[in-house]
């Protein structure tokens, strides 16, 4: 996809994005600063370790979360769904926000044993939203419920749509999810965590689905993780978020091949890799995730970070682009220079 | 024993744990759940045997019944030549401890009541084992924790990673020759795995552990492992060291296992195929009503009729690689 | 998230000391309500306590020129019908109701405490036996089984204490049957096992202090609930014999002026209404606060 293209035609483009929640104990910095477009048909991963903000992130997409537990928020949300014009989705009211979600952003959740209602059929969960905002009557509904069901692979869905969420397995369920999310035809689908929960062989399959779902419709996805295998070859673009904010944002090929960030570059390094030999001494990063609670000033990996300096203590760096390039961004002062994915791993 | 001896268990002096046609059932309702079904596999003196398989295969079940808790519904547990499985009372207590576990979740692995010091020094207090303080500073501090500022707090203050280490420095005070770790690193964060993985490895030699190390990832299992173990619905399918294990995997499953994994590096295997052959099809049986004959057949792509009516028994493909099934992938046909 | 944030806390209570601490031990404190309703609690167990000593008149004498005389009058809440002084009765009561409470609910929390706790651990035929007694003793109407243990074992205050402690054992055993059921599974009592730890050890050590907490903040809504019954007891004329005065039995002989001087009923009526919400708001507050922490543990 051309950048002229992505420019265009982003379906979403997150410009500041800031999210501060309250917590027992103090102000969480969940979000600072996040900034990145999606292009129709495009899939944007982002990996992050718990409390990196990216669920948060999500989830404030969305507007899905309490306004209660929201401290501060800022920045521009701007959703472009077809034929519509653009709007901030962090100044409409919520009434009409509940009319994007389905028809026009949908999201799937890491669980699939608690994203279904235990006590409703299949049918009714998934007609739902169909007749909702499609106006469809019960007979539609239902048929195209069930060509749903089949287009997301379940076998048999003339008969699996009269069932209970707990008659299927984990990864039938998640499968239902991704038809309840796809029932309208939505142009943005966030998947948080969505193969978490599931087995290695079920996790692939659902990826599958995912891709080939997102062909056909064009849609553009947010596929967030914590694996950066998931991400991988599933991603057009990466972003890799720690402590709330995007260290660093490239192409996923121009991510693995010239990571910039000490961060993304400790990371990949940390991972056990399925090529290398048993007993390889891994590189682990020392320390753990910072906590978000009035975060101190500077760069927030700069206490694990082996190319830390004084002034990354004390200021925090602003996101650039890589010279040469228009899309690979990274926060950090002290680049890395090399590329590690080719660097031999002993020690 | 009068049971036959499979032909994957080595003969060799430095055998530590011997686990021979071990089966658990459990009673669920009126049905009876097999949730392991005649395993057997050994474990040499220094050796990491990894133990891999999905969610419901049993891997978990087989080390809580090394550990007899509970113990198992039929087969032997050999633990330095003692069968453990006939002992009861006092004797299996005492045996028991030089068979130590650490778990999944180490948050609900301590009990939150207690101090760190109490919790690591537990074993010692059972037994009245004298210089118990001097002890516990010396696991602790191996382990990466200092006993003069943690020792005093509880559980709940500390970041799942240093509970781990708590875990682990709780599992060595009583020395124990054998350390069972059920799904140590899955609940942390992946920063903090490679932390955790790297503390085993340094504790391993450190005081002469034989691991077996159950887990899900593998590749988490590979960079750990000397040899690896595949379980399918409670029955063992391939076992082998995970040289050749990984670079030839002979039983469909453990093909279609590898060929899931996602890779972090995407430049390592630019052909990977998204939309390949199929290398799995339908859904888990149940492991109340098992397949007849070999349990993986319902989903094998090149199951035939024998699968149906015939066990398939342990054979040997290659040096130290053993695998139960009638038509083993032979050909040198490296999925990765 | 909160298993986060309590880290946090950790780290500043070195700097900030005990306000700190306190925090993490109680959360970001209780709020108003709770230390009002705290603080009756306490006055009503001071009095309780020190009713001897306390500058109030000799509640079993009757002045009969003060007879149902209204509050702030010659007497501070009033004078009963028989002119003795409600204050003071209402001070010698409270004594009747902390003791009933106190002795009925140790009595259920130890008894049912512990059958729970070994039901829970040992499951098979003790528990499933358990269970069915306590389901029979829980299907009994308990009023006609009070009458019925009471006239058995007399009036006393000990007497009518054992009997509502009687008929507390069932919940109590179901409370910590339940705890136990959820703390068995844990982890730890499995590593206690790995290392041989005995039976009797995890149960003390594992079992015991993670049973207990939620076991103890059901004790206080269940002291509210003992202080009715004790007053149900009363106003049917079983509760401890008169003169001894009590909360129910004041509102029982209250119940004859009410046309006259509603005052003799009302006030015993509100000190125990007030006492009771007070046993169920800091009981209650104190079990979320308990809960929220086993959650995330």
């Amino acid at each position: 996809m051309t950048d002229d293209r992505l420019n265009s035609q982003s379906v979403l483009r997150v410009e500041d994005l800031t999210i501060r929640l309250n917590s027992g104990a103090g102000t969480v910095h969940a979000v600072e600063a996040v900034s990145f477009a999606l292009a129709r048909g495009q899939t944007l991963g982002v990996v992050g370790e718990s409390g990196s903000g990216k669920s948060v992130m999500a989830r404030s997409l969305m507007g899905l979360l309490p306004r209660r537990a929201m401290a501060y928020k800022a920045g521009k949300v701007v959703f472009q769904a077809d034929p519509a014009p653009a709007q901030d989705l962090m100044q409409m009211p919520e009434k009409q926000l509940r009319h994007l979600r389905g028809p026009a952003m949908a999201m799937i959740f890491q669980d699939p044993m608690t994203a279904l209602n235990p006590v409703l059929r299949l049918s009714v969960q998934l007609t739902e939203s169909l007749r909702q905002h499609l106006g469809m009557d019960r007979q539609q509904a239902r048929r195209r419920a069930i060509d749903l069901l089949a287009a997301v692979g379940i076998p048999d869905a003339g008969r699996r749509i009269d069932q209970f969420p707990h008659q299927l397995s984990g990864g039938m369920r998640q499968r239902v999810v991704i038809a309840i999310a796809l029932a309208c035809n939505p142009s943005l689908l966030i998947a948080d965590e969505p193969t978490t929960a599931l087995d290695v062989t079920v996790q692939k399959q659902i990826l599958d689905l995912l891709a080939r779902l997102q062909r056909e419709h064009q849609m553009a996805m947010i596929l967030i993780t914590h694996d950066l295998g998931v991400v991988a070859s599933r991603a057009d673009h990466i972003a890799v978020m720690y402590a709330g904010r995007i260290v660093e944002h490239a192409p996923a090929k121009t991510l693995f091949s010239a990571m910039k960030h000490p961060y993304t570059e400790a990371l990949f390094n940390s991972i056990p890799r399925i090529n290398d030999p048993s007993h390889t001494r891994l590189q682990a990063i020392p320390g753990r995730p910072p906590q978000l609670v009035e975060p101190a000033s500077g760069c927030a990996f700069a206490p694990r970070c082996q190319y830390a300096q004084a002034r990354c203590l004390e200021q925090t760096p602003p996101i650039v682009t890589v010279p040469g390039t228009n899309d690979h961004k990274h926060a950090c002062f002290f680049p890395v220079s090399a590329a590690p994915g080719q660097e031999s791993v002993d020690d | 024993m009068t049971d036959q001896i499979p032909c994957h268990l080595r003969e060799r002096d430095d055998i530590v744990l011997r686990i021979l046609q071990l089966s658990v059932n459990f009673p669920v309702g009126k049905q009876t759940v097999q949730a392991v079904t005649n395993v057997s596999f050994d474990v040499a003196r220094g050796e990491t045997l990894g133990l891999v398989g999905e969610s419901g295969c049993g891997k978990s079940t087989v080390g809580r019944a090394i550990m007899q808790l509970p113990a198992p519904s039929a087969g032997h547990v050999f633990f330095n030549g003692q069968d453990m499985t006939d002992l009861a009372g006092e004797a299996l207590r005492q045996t028991r401890t030089g068979l130590q576990m650490i778990f999944q979740d180490p948050i609900s692995s301590l009990n939150p009541r207690r101090r760190v010091r109490d919790i690591v020094a537990e074993g010692l207090t059972i037994w009245g084992r004298e210089n118990a303080d001097t002890r516990v500073e010396e696991v602790m501090a191996a382990v990466g924790l200092d006993a003069a500022s943690a020792g005093d707090r509880r559980p709940h203050q500390f970041s799942g990673g240093q509970c781990q280490r708590i875990c682990i420095a709780r599992s060595l005070a009583l020395d124990p020759d054998v350390l069972i770790c059920d799904e140590p690193v899955s609940a942390l964060d992946v920063s903090v795995q490679a932390q955790i993985l790297n503390l085993l490895e340094d504790m391993k030699a450190r005081y002469h552990l034989t691991m077996v190390f159950i887990a899900h990832n593998l590749a988490v299992v590979k960079n750990i492992s000397d040899r690896v173990a595949v379980m399918y619905l409670g029955k063992l399918c391939e076992i082998g060291n995970t040289g050749s294990l990984y670079a030839r995997p002979a039983h469909p499953y453990t093909r279609a296992l590898l060929a899931s994994i996602p890779d972090a590096d995407p430049l390592a295997r630019e052909q990977a195929s998204i939309d390949g052959e199929p290398l799995l099809q339908g859904e888990l049986p149940s492991p109340a009503d098992p397949p007849s004959g070999c349990r993986f057949r319902t989903r094998c792509p090149y199951a035939q009729a024998r699968c149906a009516e015939e066990i398939p028994q342990m054979q040997l493909v290659a040096d130290d690689h053993y695998v139960a099934c009638h038509f083993p992938i032979l050909e040198p046909q490296a999925v990765r | 998230m909160l298993n986060k944030l309590a880290d946090n806390g950790v780290v500043r209570s070195r700097a900030q000391g005990f306000s700190a601490a306190a925090r993490q031990v109680f959360g970001r404190g209780f709020g108003p309500g709770f230390w009002i309703a705290a603080g009756w609690l306490l006055l009503v167990a001071l009095c309780a306590a020190f009713a001897d000593w306390l500058p109030v008149r000799d509640p079993l004498d009757p002045v009969i020129a003060n007879r149902l005389n209204g509050p702030l009058t010659t007497n501070i809440l009033g004078a009963d019908g028989l002119g003795r002084d409600i204050l003071a009765r209402l001070v010698h009561g409270s004594r009747v109701s902390v003791v009933i409470a106190l002795t009925a609910v140790s009595i259920g929390m130890v008894v049912g405490g512990t059958l729970g706790i070994l039901a829970g651990y040992f499951r098979g035929h003790f528990e499933r036996g358990l269970m069915a007694v306590l389901d029979v003793i829980l299907a009994f109407p308990w009023l006609v089984l009070l009458l019925a243990l009471v006239a058995f074992i007399g009036q006393s205050l000990m007497a009518i204490s054992v009997a509502i402690g009687f008929l507390w054992i069932p919940a109590y055993a179901r409370v910590a049957r339940a705890n136990t059921l959820s703390v068995v599974q844990r982890e730890y009592v499995l590593a206690a096992r790995a290392m041989g730890a005995s039976t009797l050890r995890i149960l003390l050590r594992e079992v015991l202090p993670n049973v207990i907490l939620p076991v103890l903040a059901y004790g206080l809504v269940a002291m509210g609930l003992v202080i009715i019954v004790e007053s149900a007891l009363a106003f049917l004329g079983l509760s401890v014999e008169a003169p001894q005065p009590t909360w129910g039995g004041m509102i029982s002989e209250g119940k004859r002026h009410l046309a006259t001087a509603v005052h003799v009923a009302l006030v015993p009526s509100v000190t125990m209404f007030l006492t009771v919400l007070s046993l169920n708001y800091v009981g209650d507050r104190l079990r979320s606060r308990f809960d929220v922490r086993e959650s995330n543990l």
